[in-house]
Parts: structure tokens; C-alpha cells; sequence
């Protein structure tokens, strides 16, 4: 019998495979739906027993593989995976059932809605970075199809420079991967891709890339980084975001900003942050990563402001937010990096009611140029109850759960990094701006006749938004549950980094 | 018994919040029954625990929110003299506008959302009276925030509404940062305070790091430096919530909404939380060194000068002004700093005395502000106009209101009978700040928040008399058929009333249960108590003597017409312009850093860089160019991306043995 881990991945593949095979709209979402939830019940269960007090990996399977050249499928989950699982399990369900009215190609749509849940929780769940290095990959490819097919009008352009931007960073990562695997081999004679392995073996890493210039370390270092970053996205690697997300269909916006962007946080965790203490240049690294953190919040910051297509802002206003898992996790303070961990979670809640926001006004008025609406709340009251308790997550209100997270960063942070914090906080004044200005051009005001008749959006529309509001409310009020199971996983983390607080400050 | 159900105080007006919005369109009234009933629960625990604690019980109660670690952040209630003061004020006042808006509001189709919102909108404010730490008052303080944002832009389909209900969220929340960056300093603080063992200061058993408790005891180990830093920065806060220079511009726009809103926003809610924040974290502000004037803790002669410059810069606006509730929006400004006046000045002379003094006017402001608003609600309500040259002639048909709002006057001018103790609650209470501003001066030798007080007491009679009488004296100005307002109307304006003429005798009990506050709380203020002190007649005379002058004044220029208004009221004289312009703040805020620094510098080089420079020079033509059309080609021969993404990969990973093998020698 498979571990629950396995199954879950299993279940998800195995939903998608069959959400292809459908022959008709309603078998495909029906089918869709069903295994989204019992992949959601899984995680409910993993979640249930899973012992927050412990940061060492819980319910870990593993199956021999390729023992030749020491690839395992082993999985298994801890505190920096767990909410990551759960926040997955919790998009998707609501994915579809938002996308309830999808017609074009429904069964494929459906399936690789399907398929990116199983991408996601391998890439979570995943111990062997062969095995997340192939996840990592198949996450890349349902959502190139998801925008070239169902996108907006420049949907190839979007598509092929997401895919290239991407593949680009993953294979420069790929490549600090394999000088870790070959690393390893040299000193331990022993084939093996097992990931803790092989982020031990990085601190017995010596040796020049080229010489004078950048060791080794520093390369695989920077090589995992960029990897990680181009994901999130971070500025200035972060130019494929606005453009996949204007084209993408809303489902895919969701995910991609929900799950994919924290594929990308994810790496910090669990790659980035084990080895920085080893790395050869660790003030600048993290010097490095503080900036990138705290350029991608201002600078996210005023390009949504600068921004006229609603869904457009929306992606700049991830970037901003996405800063503050760069910035708390460089700042290696216990609970900076539990607060850059909260705001993965907490955004990918978030952003999703934006995005799906997004949606209905495109669906209804026709169009998200922010100029082109105004008034629309005198015939979306639903939407716009929703749609501004979103906006208000988004841009920080205390008591929901954005605000947690960006607390505990700011807060933490403050410890080692004083200097960007002071710097980040100035971004929350405009980020308020931002958000209340759309409101009150787009939503507010004067109705603009031009739209002509435009209607509420649907009832499982409003409750896919609705559902992930109550949670946004839930997790800022009593942001324990998932909390807890980040804090020890986070000191954990910073345990080999004490001696480096403050170091290039 | 009653503080068992302390907590109940916040949840009453939550549920009420819930249940109105889902349910209110069904019921009565949009509802309204809903939040006035649990605003009246809230206010009779409030009275329940007052009368259980007083005189010298506080009621403590504290649960663990959330953990950081070693540290732990709780939620909290803390009900010492100061919370419960504020307690009975804000239910008391805010039941009562409920009870005025089912008369206000009755032809609003959105009542029951009007409802829902001012019930949030009060349970926040109490939530922020009732918190035992900063964070949580700091949270209740921004769901204030949106509360008057959703307010203010009730009427959302006005674009001058929703512009308001914007200015309002973004010009406190610019103070909203200044207070977080105060709460995150003041964080890291204690934490390396509590971690270092020399200091040997522990957090005792169900106490937690936020709490005022230990932010208090821990002053004497507080750097003095980075005290003065947060002490400032927590004013910054309050300078934007209580509308202080120059974070003023937002409460005259705030009228944008509903009259029953400004009275709740300028009254009972909101604005006063930020005097209440300065008067909440007093013993930091004392603390603080005296860097700048010899015994005066610098952060406190801040506060005195803010609130004094603003005092007296917002009564010269007040004067111009044609909208009736432009006008009280002004007086409320002014007011508020009379309040922050009394803190930084009395605060640095008399100690602990200030913060009753200045708790003192803001209860007996929050009466006939309330009742000025309700007032001016009355009056626009049966004119319907807000521009007070187009009223005249409205004592013979409203009556009530013409009385009670003029006895609300009386109030704000502070007019009353010295050395017999007669008088408005007002008398009473700006008196006592004016003379605790001289006090300082004595002391100090600096006069100059003194003549703030007494300047801007001479304008603040001018504007209200001017107001009151252009209103209800005179020949009619319009056509309009006007009616005194229903009674559900009338009698809150009656026990506001009764309340802004007589609440002032409570002066002497009052400020003693106030100031006993720190004391109850276990915390030495560190600084030294003043002797009561004994004015020479003229300065008590003084504050009276300006307020009549200013009615006299109103009364011969508004009333007698013996000046003629208009040749000073025109576009050419220099200082109305000025002050007709509100001193050019609009365009300066909104327009200059608002629209063109922030919007089209800032936001549009950023746009630039990212299509031009990062995408235009580097990605489109290095990426497009090469890969993306290696991409297209592939495209066009119609294989797969996966198969392109297939080979890359392979291509990469050849790369990478061929890389691997130059730098170890083979594997």
C-alpha cells in the first residue's frame, strides 16, 4: 500500500488522465472536481496527523528508482512543504469549480488544471532532486498550454516567453544541481540524488569555477538562486509575470500566481537557506537577496500603480508581495523566515480572489481597463463585496491573514536588516494606494453607460471568492494552524546562521 | 459580574455588524434595531463595570494570539480609568447617532448597509479603547480606518465621494506606517532588552511582550534615543488619525458622507483615537529625554506644538468656510489639537495630570461635537442644502435644533461663569488646557503654545457664532419649505444637549479618577507631578473673555451686518484666498506628491524601465531575437514544445557533463 503522499500525487494524475479521456464538459469538470477534493480530503488527513513540533520529515515513502545512477522517488513533508500541500489542495478545488463554465476543450482544460495539482505537490513533496527537478518541470508544461490555448490575444507571445524564461532559469539550475550530485559522488564515492545529501555535501564543496573570479560554491549558489527567483518572480528576472498573466485564461492566472510563484519561494526554503551559511560570499549573498527582496516590493509596487489593465496590476502587485518572502527569508531570523513562509500561504489565498476578481469584471464588462469601467459596483454588488475584502487583504489589512505575514517579516526582519525594512515599509502607503485607487476608478463612481448591460457574476464564481475570503479572514485571526507547523522548520533553518546576523548590515 | 463579559463589549456590535449586513434588508429600518440594541448592551456593561471598578479596579484579561517564538503575541483586554472614560463615551454617543440615523437615513435605499458599517465602525473604536497591547489597538485601529473608508464613500456612485473615502484611507494610513514603524522598533526593542541577560527583565507569567504592561515597565531600559524615535513615530500615527498638521487635509473631505458618519468619525469614533493613543502611551512620551528645551521631554514639545500650531491653523479655515459641516470638520481639527495641546504642554509640567485634562475635552468635545453635527444633520435635512449662505432665518422653524445647537456653541466657545464654576462642559474643559499651556509657559518660559490657545479660542468663537447665526437668524435665503426633523431626531439632540451643558461639573471627579491611571497600572511615570497651580485672574479670565469677544464679533458682523462682508470675501484678497483654498493643502497633497510625483514621475519611470529598458534592451532582444525565434521556427515545423523543451534539456545537461569533466578531471 502506498504511503499518503503517493496517493494523493497518484490520485491527481490519475484524475487528470481520465479528465482527458472525458467525453463530455460535465463528465470532465465533474470528474475534476471529485479528485481535487479527494486529493484536498488526503491532505486534510496528512495535515490532521501530521506533528507540528518536530521539524524532521514526517510520513516519508521511498521507492527505488534508478539505483544506478541513485535516483529514489521519496517523498515526504515538513513544515516548509505542509502548507504549501494544503494551499495546493485548497486552489485547485476552487479553481475549478470558479472555472465551472469553461466550454473550449473542457476536457482538457479540466485535465491539465488537474495536472499542475499533481506538478505542484511532487515539487512539495519531493526528497530526491532528481525527482523535483522533473516535477519542477511538468509544472512548466500544462500551463504553457493553458495559456497558449486558452489565452487572451498575444497568448503565443506570452506563452513561449514564459516557457523560455522558465526553462531557462531551471536549467541553470539543473546545472547546479548536477555539480552537487557530481560533488557528492567525488567525496562519497556513492551515486545518490537524495537532497539533504546533497546539501551537505555543499558544505565540503571547494574548488573554482573560474579561477580568481567565482568559486564554485558561490556559482552553484547563484546558479540555485536565480533558479529559484526567476520563479517568484524577483526584479529584475520578473517580465514574463505581467505578460503570462494578461494573457492567461483567469484558472490559470490563479494557479500560477497561487502555486506556481511559490514553487520559487519553496526553493529558498528548503535549498537556498540550508547552504547560505556555507556559501564562500555569505554577506553579500544575503546582501544580495535583501535587495532583490526589497527592489521587488517598491518596484512591484509603482509599476501596479503605473498600470491600466486591472489583471495587469494584480501581477505587479505579486511581485511587490513576493518581496517579502525574499526579504524575510535573507533577513535568517526565526521568525522572519516563518513570516516569509506565512505570506506563501497567505498570499496564494489572496491572490487568487484578485485574480478571479479579475475574471468576472473581464467576463462581464468585456474589459479590465481600469479606465474603460467605472461604477460597475451599481450591477456587481456581489463581486464588489468580495472583490474589495480582497483588496483589502491585499494591501495589508490587519486581521486577515496578508497581515501576519507581512508583520512578522517587517518585524523580524528589523533584527538583522533595519535598513530595508525601513526602506519596505515606505511601499505600504503606495501598495494602499494602489489598491483603492483601482477600486475607486474601476468600481466606484459614476457608472459608465458605454459598458451597457453587464451582470453579477455567477453564484459558483462569487462562492469560489467567497470560500478562499473566509479563509483569508481565518488564517489572519488565528493564523496558528499553519503557523505553527513553519516555526520550527524556520529555526531549524537559521539554527547554522546565528553567528551570521548583521553581518552586512 | 459585568467584567466577566467584558469581551462582549467588541463582540455585541460585531455580531450586530454580521447579522445587519446578511439580514438587514429583510428587517425594519434596514436593521437598525440590530446594532442600537447591542450598542446599548455594549454601554450597559461598560456602565456595569464602571460602577463594579470604581474607584481604584482595573480589569485585566489576556489570551495568547499568536507565537514568535520566545515571544508571544496576545489579544487582550485591559479597562483601567482610562479605557472605561472612553468606554462610556464612545457606546453612549454612538447609541445615540444610531438612534438619529433610523430618522436620518429612513429614505436611503442602502440602510441596512449604513448600519452594518457603523456598527463595525463603533465595535473597532472599541476594540481600540479595550486593547491591553499595541498590536492589537494598532489592528483595531486600521479596521477603523476602512470602517470610515466604507463610510465616507457610502455614496460610492458620487465620484467626489469615492475620492474622499480614498484621501481618508491614504492620508492616515501615511500615519498608519509611521505608528508600525514605531510598533516594529519598540518590538526589537524589548526583545533584545528581554534577551539580554544583564537586564534580567522577564515578562511575568500571563504577560506578553505587546502588552502596554511591559512596554511600560520596560522604559528604563529602552534606549533613550530609540525612545524618543518610537514616542514620535506613534505620534505620527495619531497625527494622521486626529487629522493634526499635516496630515490634516482628509476629515474636511471626510463630509462626503452620510452627517451621521462625520459625527460618528468626528465625535465618538476614529479621530479621537489618536489623542487617545498619545494619552494610552503617556508614561513613553514622559520618558522620553529633553534634548531640545530643558525639562520639557522632547517628544512631548512636539506633541504641545503640533497640536497647538493645529489648533490654531485649522480655526483660521474654519472661518471661511460655506459648508455648514466643513465648518464643525475644521472645529474638530482645531479641537484636537487643544487636546494633543494639553498633553505635550500640561503633559510636560504637570505629569499625569494632562492626560485627565485632555481626556476631560475630549468626552465633553465628543458631547457637543456630536450634538453640532446632529444639529447641522437637522438642518440640512430640512433645507436640504450644506451651504450656510443659502440658510437664514431657520430659530422660528426649528426651534429645537436652533436651541440645542446653540447651546453647543456655547460649548465649543467655552462660555461659562468663571470663579462661581458655572458653565458649559467646554468652560470647564478648554480652560483647563489653556491654563495648563500657561502653565508651561511659566514654567518654560516659552509662551508660544500659550497664544496658540488663546488666538485660536478667540477664531473658534467667531466661526461657530458666525455659523450659528448666518443659519437661524436673518431673512430666509431660499425658498425651501424647512420643518423641524422628527422626534427620533430631536430628543438625542436634546440629551446631547443637557450632556454639553452640564457635563463639565464632573470636572473635579473626573480628573482625579483619570489621572490616578498610571498609578492603578503600576507605573512611575519618572517625571515630576506638578503642584496645582494658582493662575492670576487674568489668565483665567482670559479664555472667557476671547469667547465672548468672538460671539460679539459674529454678532455684529453676522447678525447686525454692520461690516459689509463682501468686499473682504472676494477672489482678490490675498489671505482668503489663502485660507479659502485651505492653505493650498489640496493641491499640494493630492495633486503634487499624490498624482504627479507618485503617479506619473515615479510610477511612469518604472513602467518605462520595465517595458523599455528590461524587456525592450535586454529581454526582447536578446531572448526574442535569438531563443524566441529558434522558438518560432521550431513552432512552425509544427514539433511540440516538447520536444524543443526536451532537447534544450538535453542540450543543457550535455553542457554540464562537458563542464563537469574540464573541472574534475572526469568522472
Amino acid at each position: 500500500m502506498a504511503g499518503l503522499i503517493s496517493l494523493m500525487i497518484l490520485i491527481s494524475l490519475a484524475g487528470a488522465l481520465i479528465t482527458f479521456l472525458a467525453k463530455t464538459r460535465e463528465q470532465a469538470r465533474t470528474v475534476a472536481l471529485i479528485t481535487s477534493i479527494i486529493s484536498l480530503a488526503i491532505a486534510l488527513k496528512i495535515f490532521l496527523g501530521f506533528d507540528s513540533s518536530i521539524s524532521t520529515m514526517q510520513f516519508v515513502e521511498s521507492y527505488s528508482w534508478i539505483p544506478s545512477i541513485g535516483v529514489t522517488l521519496k517523498f515526504g513533508l515538513d513544515g516548509i512543504g505542509m502548507p504549501l500541500v494544503l494551499l495546493a489542495n485548497i486552489i485547485i478545488p476552487l479553481t475549478v469549480f470558479f472555472a465551472w463554465g469553461e466550454t473550449k476543450e473542457a476536457n482538457r482544460f479540466y485535465g491539465l488544471i488537474l495536472l499542475e495539482l499533481t506538478g505542484v505537490m511532487g515539487v512539495f513533496t519531493s526528497l530526491d532532486f532528481f525527482v523535483f527537478y522533473i516535477f519542477w518541470e511538468i509544472v512548466l508544461i500544462p500551463m504553457y498550454f493553458l495559456i497558449s490555448i486558452w489565452g487572451g490575444p498575444r497568448k503565443e507571445y506570452a506563452a513561449i516567453k514564459f516557457f523560455i524564461y522558465t526553462h531557462v532559469a531551471s536549467l541553470v539550475m539543473l546545472l547546479a544541481i548536477f555539480a552537487l550530485y557530481f560533488n557528492s559522488l567525488g567525496i562519497t564515492g556513492r551515486a545518490s540524488f537524495d537532497m539533504f545529501e546533497l546539501l551537505k555535501s555543499y558544505q565540503v564543496m571547494d574548488g573554482d569555477l573560474i579561477r580568481g573570479v567565482i568559486s564554485l560554491k558561490d556559482a552553484v549558489f547563484l546558479g540555485l538562486l536565480f533558479g529559484f527567483i526567476v520563479k517568484m518572480p524577483a526584479v529584475p528576472f520578473h517580465t514574463w509575470l505581467p505578460d503570462a498573466h494578461v494573457e492567461a485564461p483567469t484558472a490559470g492566472s490563479v494557479i500560477l500566481a497561487a502555486l506556481l510563484l511559490k514553487m520559487g519561494g519553496y526553493g529558498l526554503f528548503r535549498v537556498i537557506l540550508p547552504i547560505l551559511p556555507f556559501s564562500d560570499s555569505k554577506g553579500i549573498m544575503i546582501t544580495l537577496m535583501a535587495i532583490i527582496g526589497v527592489v521587488s516590493i517598491l518596484y512591484g509596487t509603482f509599476l501596479a500603480l503605473a498600470q491600466r489593465d486591472l489583471k495587469k496590476m494584480v501581477a505587479y502587485s505579486s511581485i511587490s508581495h513576493m518581496g517579502y518572502v525574499t526579504l524575510g527569508a535573507a533577513a535568517l531570523v526565526p521568525l522572519s523566515v516563518s513570516g516569509a513562509m506565512y505570506q506563501q500561504f497567505s498570499h496564494g489565498l489572496i491572490t487568487g480572489i484578485l485574480f478571479m476578481s479579475c475574471g468576472v469584471i473581464q467576463h462581464s464588462a468585456g474589459t479590465r481597463i481600469i479606465h474603460d469601467l467605472g461604477g460597475i459596483a451599481k450591477y456587481m454588488p456581489k463581486l464588489t463585496f468580495v472583490m474589495l475584502l480582497g483588496f483589502l487583504a491585499s494591501l495589508g489589512l490587519p486581521g486577515m491573514s496578508g497581515f501576519i505575514a507581512e508583520f512578522l517579516v517587517l518585524v523580524n526582519s528589523y533584527f538583522t536588516l533595519p535598513t530595508f525594512v525601513i526602506l519596505a515599509l515606505f511601499g505600504i502607503v503606495f501598495t494602499a494606494g494602489y489598491h483603492l485607487w483601482a477600486m475607486q476608478r474601476a468600481v466606484f463612481g459614476t457608472y459608465n453607460e458605454k459598458l451597457g448591460h453587464i451582470h453579477d457574476g455567477a453564484n459558483y464564481e462569487i462562492a469560489s471568492m467567497a470560500i478562499l475570503v473566509l479563509l483569508v479572514l481565518y488564517f489572519g485571526l488565528n493564523p496558528n494552524p499553519v503557523l505553527n507547523m513553519m516555526t520550527v522548520n524556520a529555526e531549524q533553518l537559521v539554527k547554522f546562521a546565528v553567528g551570521l546576523r548583521g553581518v552586512m548590515i | 459580574m459585568f467584567s466577566d463579559f467584558a469581551a462582549l463589549i467588541v463582540l455585541l456590535p460585531v455580531i450586530a455588524f454580521v447579522l445587519t449586513l446578511f439580514l438587514g434588508k429583510k428587517l425594519p429600518h434596514g436593521g437598525a434595531y440590530l446594532p442600537i440594541a447591542a450598542i446599548a448592551g455594549s454601554f450597559i456593561i461598560s456602565a456595569g463595570i464602571f460602577l463594579e471598578i470604581y474607584p481604584e479596579g482595573i480589569v485585566q484579561q489576556s489570551i495568547p494570539w499568536f507565537s514568535s517564538g520566545s515571544s508571544t503575541m496576545n489579544m487582550g483586554i485591559l479597562i483601567d480609568p482610562l479605557a472605561i472614560v472612553m468606554l462610556l463615551m464612545v457606546t453612549f454617543v454612538s447609541l445615540l447617532i444610531h438612534i438619529y440615523a433610523v430618522g436620518y437615513m429612513s429614505h436611503d435605499p442602502a440602510k441596512s448597509r449604513y448600519f452594518a458599517e457603523t456598527s463595525l465602525f463603533t465595535a473597532a473604536m472599541l476594540s481600540v479603547i479595550l486593547s491591553d497591547n499595541i498590536l492589537q489597538f494598532f489592528i483595531s485601529w486600521e479596521v477603523v480606518g476602512v470602517c470610515s473608508f466604507l463610510l465616507i464613500g457610502f455614496w460610492y456612485h458620487k465620484p467626489s465621494a469615492a475620492a474622499a473615502a480614498k484621501k481618508a484611507f491614504l492620508v492616515t494610513r501615511i500615519g498608519d506606517v509611521l505608528f508600525l514603524a514605531g510598533i516594529v522598533m519598540l518590538y526589537v526593542e524589548l526583545a533584545r532588552i528581554i534577551e539580554n541577560p544583564a537586564n534580567a527583565f522577564e515578562i511575568g507569567s500571563g504577560n506578553f511582550i505587546l502588552q502596554f504592561k511591559t512596554m511600560f515597565e520596560a522604559i528604563p531600559l529602552i534606549d533613550k534615543t530609540q525612545l524618543t524615535y518610537i514616542t514620535l513615530l506613534f505620534f505620527g500615527g495619531a497625527v494622521g488619525k486626529s487629522g493634526q498638521f499635516p496630515l490634516h487635509g482628509w476629515l474636511p473631505d471626510a463630509m462626503e458622507g452620510p452627517t451621521t458618519v462625520s459625527a460618528l468619525i468626528h465625535a465618538a469614533t476614529m479621530v479621537t483615537a489618536g489623542v487617545y493613543l498619545v494619552a494610552r502611551t503617556f508614561p513613553m512620551f514622559a520618558a522620553t529625554p529633553d534634548t531640545i528645551s530643558h525639562g520639557v521631554p522632547d517628544a512631548l514639545l512636539v506633541v504641545a506644538y503640533i497640536g497647538g500650531f493645529t489648533a490654531l491653523f485649522a480655526a483660521t479655515m474654519g472661518l471661511v468656510m460655506n459648508d455648514i459641516k466643513r465648518v464643525l470638520a475644521y472645529s474638530t481639527v482645531s479641537q484636537l489639537g487643544y487636546m494633543m495641546l494639553a498633553l505635550g504642554t500640561a503633559g510636560a509640567v504637570l505629569g499625569s495630570k494632562a492626560v485627565g485634562i485632555s481626556m476631560f475635552h475630549l468626552i465633553s468635545h465628543a458631547f457637543f461635537k456630536a450634538l453640532l453635527f446632529l444639529c447641522a444633520g437637522s438642518v440640512i435635512h430640512a433645507v436640504g442644502t450644506n451651504d450656510i449662505r443659502e440658510m437664514g432665518g431657520l430659530f422660528s422653524k426649528m426651534k429645537i435644533t436652533a436651541v440645542t445647537m446653540f447651546i453647543a456653541a456655547l460649548s465649543l466657545a467655552g462660555i461659562g461663569i468663571p470663579f462661581l464654576n458655572i458653565g458649559t462642559a467646554g468652560f470647564f474643559s478648554k480652560d483647563m488646557i489653556i491654563e495648563g499651556a500657561f502653565e508651561y509657559g511659566e514654567v518654560t518660559g516659552d509662551m508660544i503654545p500659550y497664544a496658540f490657545a488663546v488666538i485660536a479660542a478667540l477664531l473658534t468663537s467667531i466661526y461657530i457664532f458666525r455659523l450659528w447665526f448666518m443659519a437661524f437668524t436673518g431673512k430666509p435665503r431660499s425658498e425651501r419649505h424647512s420643518h423641524e426633523s422628527p422626534s427620533v431626531m430631536t430628543i438625542p439632540l436634546m440629551i446631547l444637549a443637557v450632556l454639553a451643558l452640564f457635563f463639565g461639573f464632573s470636572h473635579t471627579g473626573f480628573y482625579g479618577y483619570v489621572e490616578s491611571n498610571f498609578e492603578l497600572m503600576g507605573v512611575d511615570l519618572g517625571v515630576h507631578e506638578g503642584e496645582p497651580f494658582h493662575p492670576s485672574v487674568i489668565v483665567i479670565l482670559l479664555p472667557v473673555i476671547v469667547g465672548v469677544v468672538g460671539f460679539l464679533i459674529a454678532y455684529l458682523i453676522y447678525n447686525k451686518r454692520i461690516l459689509d462682508m463682501s468686499k473682504i470675501i472676494s477672489s482678490q484678497n490675498p489671505l482668503y484666498k489663502l485660507l479659502y483654498n485651505r492653505y493650498y493643502e489640496p493641491k499640494i497633497g493630492a495633486d503634487l506628491i499624490g498624482v504627479k510625483l507618485t503617479h506619473d514621475v515615479a510610477a511612469q519611470t518604472g513602467e518605462f524601465i520595465d517595458r523599455k529598458i528590461i524587456d525592450g534592451l535586454v529581454i526582447d532582444t536578446i531572448i526574442s531575437s535569438t531563443i524566441f525565434k529558434i522558438g518560432e521556427v521550431i513552432r512552425k515545423m509544427q514539433t511540440g514544445v516538447v520536444q524543443n523543451y526536451a532537447s534544450i534539456t538535453i542540450l543543457g545537461v550535455a553542457l554540464l557533463l562537458v563542464l563537469l569533466r574540464l573541472e574534475f578531471g572526469g568522472i
